[in-house]
């Protein structure tokens, strides 16, 4: 494991995050409009771009610590 | 350590220990059509979204207004289907292109290689070409050396800013949004997409280069599975080339034992992705057919044949025959074709008129003063047409059923969504069932092609 260099690691980490961040982002917000459900929170005054855009990075947060978790996992266990 | 260890201690550390990239500039038929390449998908990507029809932009993606403007098709997030069709067919058509032609796609194509020429090109401007550039990086920090180092940098990132403003100006109306740019105006979002996308191609196109298609591409990584013994590779012609060897321009190579390769590494020099195209197929090679030209150059120049790396397919380098038209290629084009034709029907026969029926959650049922039932709805009537239109509403499928609402034949404005409270009463003896299906259609007075039919379900008391 140790052998894979860093700047590897983290580009398995953050690239395929990134890409499936996209893809839900869309998914997400191609059946829901975030005017609809926050219309009655206290974030009412978010755009629509601001929405997407932080949906957009809760995704990335929640897909990259699922690589990250893997990428841990990965460690061979017998030390 | 011997000189193989030493090849793969560096070929593991790749990523730590990358080796800048000087690739030199090449000239010739491939070389001039990567060019038209990048001019024609540059020149989409930066004036595209100036482009006006019927008063607006031609083509946005509007996601502030959760609408797709394409000409004159107007989608919306209900036209979802669409969209993901166009980009199965999107993807079978690098399947497609794959299968014939290799990795066409990566070579001419793709954002990575188009916005990286901007870049070689920017740097070749500055720099000079591969000796000249190599030269300057390895000079001490002279006066000339951090103004032009700063120059490249500054023509980098402006060009960059401008890529991610272009970027947004596709989301939302770019000509908004150069008003508010010269204000300072911008929202913080727009804002700050300019600059993520500006530091993207920034980092991709200035840093990364080849690294992106070595270490990020998915493509890369399994166009292998596309590939056979047809498909058309790039390769050096190793019966012919081998022994390699210098040699001067008028000795006859057959006499001193030499193929026709010179070995003068031009094909190594050109290569962005700083491959030695005579190793044999490699999955970094892009297909850029930059070996190609330059060699073609140095056989011209030797007064040898064209064509020593050049165009061809596995079957041929055996001495085989190639086939073009084969099992994989028929069904990806069938597939394509059908998918195509779909699409299009599909959006030929697209009704741009959607309807919800969206049943009242407090109650399931109510009974009037004088024993009917009635269950309350909230119609969603959304236009999606660019004109107005008056739209009558009906019900069907419950006999004996009677549509109350303020109004049965509605206003609706083009793009609009419009909702409609309504009740539908009924004699408690006409239901059957506890619950029952409804229909509620909607149709256009002055279109009667614009029509859809929702169903509902009526609930009565239990039986
Ligand atoms: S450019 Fe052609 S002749 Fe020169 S080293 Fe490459 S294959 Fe040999
Ligand atoms: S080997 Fe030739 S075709 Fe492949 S990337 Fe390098 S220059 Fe381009």
């Amino acid at each position: 494991m140790d052998d894979i260099p860093r700047i590897q690691r983290m580009i398995a980490v953050l690239w395929p995050s990134f890409i499936m961040a996209g893809v839900a982002t869309i998914l997400f917000f191609t059946a829901f409009d975030p005017r609809d459900f926050l219309i009655t929170t206290r974030f009412a005054e978010l755009s629509r771009l601001g929405a997407y855009s932080i949906g957009f990075f809760l995704f990335w947060l929640l897909t990259a610590s699922s690589c990250l978790l893997t990428c841990y996992f990965q460690r061979p266990c017998q030390d | 350590m011997s000189e193989q260890d030493q090849t793969v201690k560096v070929e593991d550390e790749f990523y730590a220990k990358r080796k800048k990239l000087y690739p030199r500039e090449v000239h010739g038929i491939f070389a001039s059509l990567r060019l038209t390449g990048v001019v024609v998908l540059l020149g989409l990507y930066y004036l595209m979204p100036w482009v006006q029809w019927n008063g607006r932009q031609a083509v946005l993606f509007d996601l502030p207004d959760r609408k797709f403007y394409i000409f004159d098709l107007v989608l919306w997030p209900q036209d979802f289907f669409y969209l993901a069709m166009l980009l199965i067919i999107a993807a079978l058509a690098l399947f497609f292109f794959t299968a014939l032609a290799g990795r066409l796609w990566c070579g001419y194509a793709c954002p990575q290689t188009v916005w990286t020429e901007v870049f070689m090109w920017i740097d070749r401007k500055i720099e000079g070409d591969r000796p000249k550039a190599m030269k300057l990086d390895k000079s001490p920090w002279t006066a000339q050396k951090v103004v032009k180092k700063s120059l490249k940098h500054v023509t980098w990132i402006l060009f960059s800013l401008y890529t991610g403003y272009t970027f947004v100006g596709w989301f939302t109306p770019i000509d908004e949004l150069s008003i508010r740019l010269f204000n300072f105006e911008t929202g913080p979002w727009e804002t700050f997409w300019v600059f993520f996308y500006g530091f993207a191609t920034y980092l991709n196109a200035g840093w990364m280069r080849e690294q992106v298609c070595i270490y990020m591409c998915p493509y890369a990584r399994f166009q292998s599975a596309m590939f056979d013994k047809d498909t058309l590779i790039i390769s050096y012609d190793e019966q012919r080339g081998e022994p390699r060897g210098s040699r001067k321009k008028d000795v006859d190579p057959d006499k001193v034992g030499l193929g026709d390769c010179i070995d003068c590494t031009m094909c190594v020099q050109v290569c962005p992705t700083g491959i030695d195209i005579r190793d044999g197929l490699q999955y970094q090679c892009i297909g850029c057919a930059a070996c190609v030209d330059v060699c073609n150059s140095v056989m011209d120049k030797m007064g040898y044949e064209r064509g020593l790396v050049r165009y061809t397919t596995e079957h041929a380098v055996q001495g085989g025959k190639t086939r073009v038209l084969r099992t994989r290629i028929w069904v990806y084009a069938a597939l394509l074709l059908v998918l195509l034709a779909g699409l299009i029907y599909a959006i030929s026969q697209r009704v741009p008129l959607e309807l919800d029926v969206i049943r009242d959650r407090n109650s399931l049922y109510e009974t009037t003063d004088t024993g009917m039932v009635e269950n309350i709805y909230t119609l969603k009537l959304i236009n999606m047409d660019e004109a107005p239109h008056t739209y009558r509403i009906d019900i069907a499928g419950l006999n004996g059923a009677q549509l109350i609402a303020r109004e049965t034949e509605v206003d609706v404005a083009a793009g609009d969504v419009l909702e409609i409270p309504v009740r539908v009463r009924i004699d408690p003896y006409e239901l059957n069932r506890t619950s029952t299906e409804i229909q509620f259609g909607v149709q256009a007075l002055d279109a009667p092609e614009l029509n859809v039919m929702q169903t509902g379900r009526f609930v009565g008391p239990a039986r």
